[in-house]
């Protein structure tokens, strides 16, 4: 029997950041009714899946919470992720040959620490996916491509030292959106260079200029680094009557660029047109996934003649794509002259902006340089809210194939920091060797397990 | 008294009731082809036992038959056009309804209700001409969220009857609104290809029915276990399929303690068939009933069936106790040709039918392949037999933990069940039930009058009726799924009203029904959507389900309530 496609849908149709926000229950409402009318579920190439609740130790493998998880999170989040999580076992159980978790709250913009809602996202949905996929079966290179409006700064942040996830994003120029990042120079740390990739978009672009980033760079990329899995980070807000956005991609657009970049598994990220386009984008896109014919899925008023790509747009574009092929091509040398290897660490400093919470966060980051792994990281950070009151986290985050000795380095780092907290109201620790995560508190010095933790 | 009737595959039942006493009882041979018969035979002895009581009289008759199985299992069905208007979406090709004569027409609604594309009417002209030359005279005409708008629906429908004489059209949104446009279209042209043949087979009973001088009202059972008045019945007579599993799950219910979560298992000759009832509750299937291997939007009670029963086929292959899917006969100790577990269960005594002496033989001649002896390989069969039934039994329970939630309320409260008690029907029952029970560690209940069950549900079970309201106070219009009501809305804007609203008309409809005034309605679910656009909430979209449901009849002194 040829393999089926898995669809988790999850619309959390009880859960908004508040009543009025994007974030709310009506999001994928329309979207429920275009796909139960459609009777999509009942083709014999598509199986529904139900999602569990994923577990606090789930999250650990990507982030660090400040003051923990539970403060971080509501059930809505544990089962978003777990959607994804049911998709992922399903994929690697050969149950279904790929996977679309349209699943709410979105994830992209939450970063590996987390000191509230950045961008409507708590905990990064991909990001705990992937670590979920890394430590439960042999998968070892990932590719990432975020085809939402918005730069999905918090899955490079998380994978932004990582050579074995490549991460692609494309969207909308960042001086003219949210979050303001996701420029051409963002490519990656120093045991990770050209592993990040950023394509800003002008305003307006048109499916045609989106397709040729796709063909021209991303799926040469993908062919090139030839991953054990493509993740596709889909957001729709690149639509072109998105309220958020100013793009102009359409339900064919998206359909077909699903099709060209074949994900195994693709995760709901933004997207609020939820009238005029979700119902649209979403049908397209599961149909897509599945192999079957989507020309009959199109917007109400879509007309093609409107949507031809600009002269200046096409030049813009192949220059932006021309560049990055570039990179990826000469990662290695363009690397090695962008951080100089000199010493055991790299260290710097940046600003975190949290606009859902106002919220603004100091962070300092030390990159150990290993010849024969890709290291660990030190974090130092500071989050300043808005009722005045600050909170800080040191955190040791060590990669799955750290060698040995950077293996006891990072333990002995983190006991060191348990015994010695200079002002740190949390201490945490991503042993992801040994698939084990702790952390120290006022809360206590604790093991992030493996139970089921629901909020009543 | 009441009179419960289930014509079913293989045996017709019929018991006539006083209160919750079985009065009479029959169980006579179905001859499929011709139902009628075998109905007669069933009922006539209880009608005479009816007339020897003397200071009571018949209140109701229920049936329940194989009728809409046998119909479309042989093709006896009215062939029948369908015009489908599917708007933009799914390519109408990818599902294949099986309608040689399918006519697509431009024009859309959507989710909401808008009109997206109008309606070409020389389209529709094009297609009646084509209908009329084709010479069918019964078309089903349904479109894409047409429980949101039937604007186009009736539009074409209209043109095709005033143009076509004696054309009969039924509309998509009569026959239901629940969401799946895939599923509302084979629901109709099923409606419309079985309701003739329903007709005259009901109109035929109720004939035979005054004949014998019979007043009392006639009912129909349906798959989802409620009654229908005849009259009613013959609208939607599709929703009478699968009424048999429906019938013996109610007398199932009405046999055991009241509120308990049980599995009702029917243990045949080939399967055993499984039914869940949630704490007091029958478990309605989640996908509506699958017909003809198509899904409809008839409502169903969720059934399983493993493959083994009494007379399935025993046999080792390399060593290993096999139960094959199929039988090749009666049990050997009844003369048959090869050992079933029904021999095992004479050889262990746990039945008396049969010659015990060709049991012990059917399990030696077993026993001999496996190196055991007789009474211990009667065990492992019934082990076997014992171990495959629960592994059913599990699955369903994981089925319905499985099945997709929305929200995280129900992520939250869906947790783990397991039956208290199993309630066996089936002649193989009472030896295999204690057995199933205490593998299962629950209790293992044979009720009384257990062989004709179904009939005893048909009697007992109740009118029932469910009423799901979609508002929008936007477009300030309002729908039932149920029954292609399509209003304007006045005087509902929250939540509280809507609820109130559709319970107040769900008292009216259940009152034309002839639901008893003292029967409690029940909100199903409420749900509201506010719809913000622009950071301002301009509208609401509330959905609310009430209904009177499916139950068996409560009895108080003096007779039915
Ligand atoms: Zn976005
Ligand atoms: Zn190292």
């Amino acid at each position: 029997m040829a393999q089926k496609t898995g669809v988790v849908f999850f619309p959390a149709f009880d859960w908004a950041i508040s009543p009025t926000h994007p974030e709310r229950e009506e999001r994928l409402l329309y979207t429920r009714d275009q796909l139960f009318e459609e009777g999509i579920m009942d083709l014999p190439q598509l199986i529904e899946y139900k999602p569990r609740i994923a577990t606090h130790k789930d999250i650990a493998r990507a982030h660090f919470c400040v003051p923990d998880i539970q403060t971080q999170i509501t059930n809505a989040h544990l089962i978003a992720v777990g959607g994804t999580l049911v998709l992922a076992d399903a994929l690697m159980d050969k149950q279904i040959a790929n996977g679309f978790a349209m699943v709410r709250p979105p994830g992209h913009h939450a970063m590996r620490v987390a000191h509230g809602n950045r961008g409507f996202c708590n905990i990064n949905n991909e990001a705990i996916m992937i670590e979920y996929l890394r430590q439960n079966y042999d998968i070892k290179k990932i590719a990432i491509v975020d085809t939402d409006v918005h730069h999905g700064d918090g899955t490079q942040d998380i994978f932004y030292h990582d050579p074995d996830v490549l991460f692609i994003s494309f969207h909308q120029d960042g001086r003219t959106l949210f979050p303001g990042t996701g420029f051409c120079d963002e490519l990656g740390g120093p045991n990770a260079f050209g592993m990040t990739l950023n394509v800003p978009m002008m305003p307006n672009t048109t499916d045609e200029g989106i397709h040729y980033i796709l063909d021209n760079l991303v799926l040469p990329i993908l062919d090139d680094f030839k991953p054990d899995l493509v993740v596709n980070s889909a957001g729709q807000d690149n639509h072109y009557s998105d309220p958020l956005a100013n793009m102009r991609f359409t339900a064919q657009g998206y359909a077909k660029l699903n099709e060209k970049l074949a994900p195994d598994l693709a995760v709901l990220e933004g997207g609020y047109a939820i009238e005029t386009a979700l119902p649209y984008l979403n049908t397209g896109i599961i149909l897509a996934m599945a192999g079957l014919d989507y020309s009959w899925v199109r917007e109400p008023d879509y007309r093609p003649e409107n949507f031809r790509e600009t002269q200046e747009h096409k030049d813009y574009i192949k220059g932006v794509v021309d560049y990055l092929w570039g990179v990826w091509n000469d990662r290695e040398q363009l690397g090695e002259q962008q951080y100089p290897r000199e010493g055991e660490f790299i260290e710097s400093t940046r600003q975190v902006y949290y606009d859902t919470d106002s919220i603004r966060e100091q962070q300092k980051e030390s990159v150990r340089l290993c010849d024969n792994c890709p290291g660990y990281q030190v974090i130092d950070s500071r989050g300043m809210y808005p009722d005045g009151q600050t909170k800080s986290i040191k955190a040791v985050a060590l990669h799955p194939r750290a060698c040995s000795t950077c293996q006891e380095e990072a333990r002995a780092l983190y006991e060191r920091m348990k015994i010695n907290l200079q002002g740190a109201d949390v201490i945490s620790f991503q042993d992801k060797p040994a698939d084990r995560y702790y952390q120290l508190s006022d809360r206590g010095d604790v093991e992030i397990s493996d139970e089921h933790l629901v909020t009543e | 008294m009441l009179i419960g009737l289930d014509v079913g595959g293989t045996y017709t039942d019929a018991v006539l009731m006083d209160d919750r006493r079985v009065v009479k009882k029959m169980k006579v041979p179905t001859q499929n082809e011709n139902l009628l018969n075998s109905l007669l035979a069933a009922l006539d002895p209880l009608l005479d036992a009816v007339e020897e009581v003397q200071d009571d009289e018949l209140d109701r008759i229920v049936l329940s038959t194989t009728l809409i199985t046998n119909l479309i299992a042989t093709k006896q069905v009215d062939a029948t056009a369908l015009v489908i208007i599917p708007g933009p979406g799914l390519n109408p090709q990818l599902y294949d309804y099986r309608v040689p004569d399918t006519f697509l027409l431009s024009g859309a609604i959507d989710f909401r209700g808008r009109e997206i594309w109008g309606i070409d009417e020389q389209e529709i002209k094009a297609c009646a001409q084509k209908i009329q030359e084709s010479g069918i005279m019964r078309v089903a005409v349904v479109g894409k969220f047409s429980q949101r708008n039937n604007k186009h629906e009736k539009l074409v429908a209209s043109y095709l009857q005033e143009n076509i004489p004696g054309l009969t059209v039924a509309m998509g949104h009569q026959i239901t609104g629940r969401l799946n446009f895939p599923r509302r279209v084979y629901t109709t042209l099923l409606t419309l290809a079985t309701q003739h043949r329903f007709d005259t087979f009901y109109s035929e009973v109720r004939e035979l029915l005054e004949q014998r001088g019979i007043a009392a009202p006639l009912y129909i059972l349906k798959a989802d276990g409620g009654t229908l008045s005849f009259s009613s019945s013959v609208l939607k007579p599709v929703e009478t399929i699968f009424s048999g599993p429906a019938a013996s799950t109610l007398g199932a219910l009405a046999l055991t303690p009241k509120g308990k979560t049980s599995v009702v298992v029917d243990i045949g000759g080939t399967t055993t068939d499984l039914a869940l009832i949630l704490s007091g509750e029958p478990l309605l299937a989640s996908k509506g009933a699958c017909i003809d291997e198509m899904l409809t939007h008839v409502r169903a009670f969720a059934t399983s069936s493993a493959a083994v029963g009494g007379d399935s086929c025993l046999m080792v292959e390399d060593g290993i106790l096999q139960i094959m899917p199929y039988r090749e006969g009666p049990a050997y100790c009844m003369g048959g040709p090869s050992p079933t577990p029904t021999d095992a269960m004479r050889a262990l005594d746990l039945v008396e039918i049969g010659e015990e002496r060709q049991a012990v033989r059917a399990m030696e001649m077993l026993g001999k392949e496996l190196g055991m002896a007789p009474q211990q390989t009667a065990k492992l069969v019934l082990e076997k037999t014992v171990q495959r039934i629960v592994a059913e039994i599990e699955a369903m329970f994981i089925s319905w933990e499985q099945e997709p939630a929305y929200r995280i309320w129900e992520m939250e409260q869906r947790k783990k069940i397991r039956p208290q008690n199993l309630v066996g029907i089936g002649a193989a029952s009472p030896a295999l039930l204690p057995l199933l029970g205490e593998e299962m560690g629950c209790s293992a209940l044979i009720p009384a009058d257990a062989d004709v069950a179904n009939a005893i549900g048909a009697a007992l079970a109740k009118v029932n009726l469910r009423l799901t309201f979609h508002f929008d106070t936007d477009r300030k219009f309002y729908s039932i799924e149920e029954n292609g009501v399509q209003e304007k809305l006045k005087g509902v804007s929250s939540l509280a009203d809507a609820e109130s609203f559709s319970l107040t008309r769900l008292q009216e409809e259940g009152n034309k029904m002839g639901i008893p005034g003292q029967e409690e309605p029940e909100l199903v679910y409420s749900e509201l959507f506010n719809m913000v656009r622009g950071w301002r909430t301009e509208g609401r979209l509330i959905d609310v389900c009430v209904q009177f449901p499916t139950g068996i009849l409560e009895f108080q002194e003096g007779g039915v309530r």
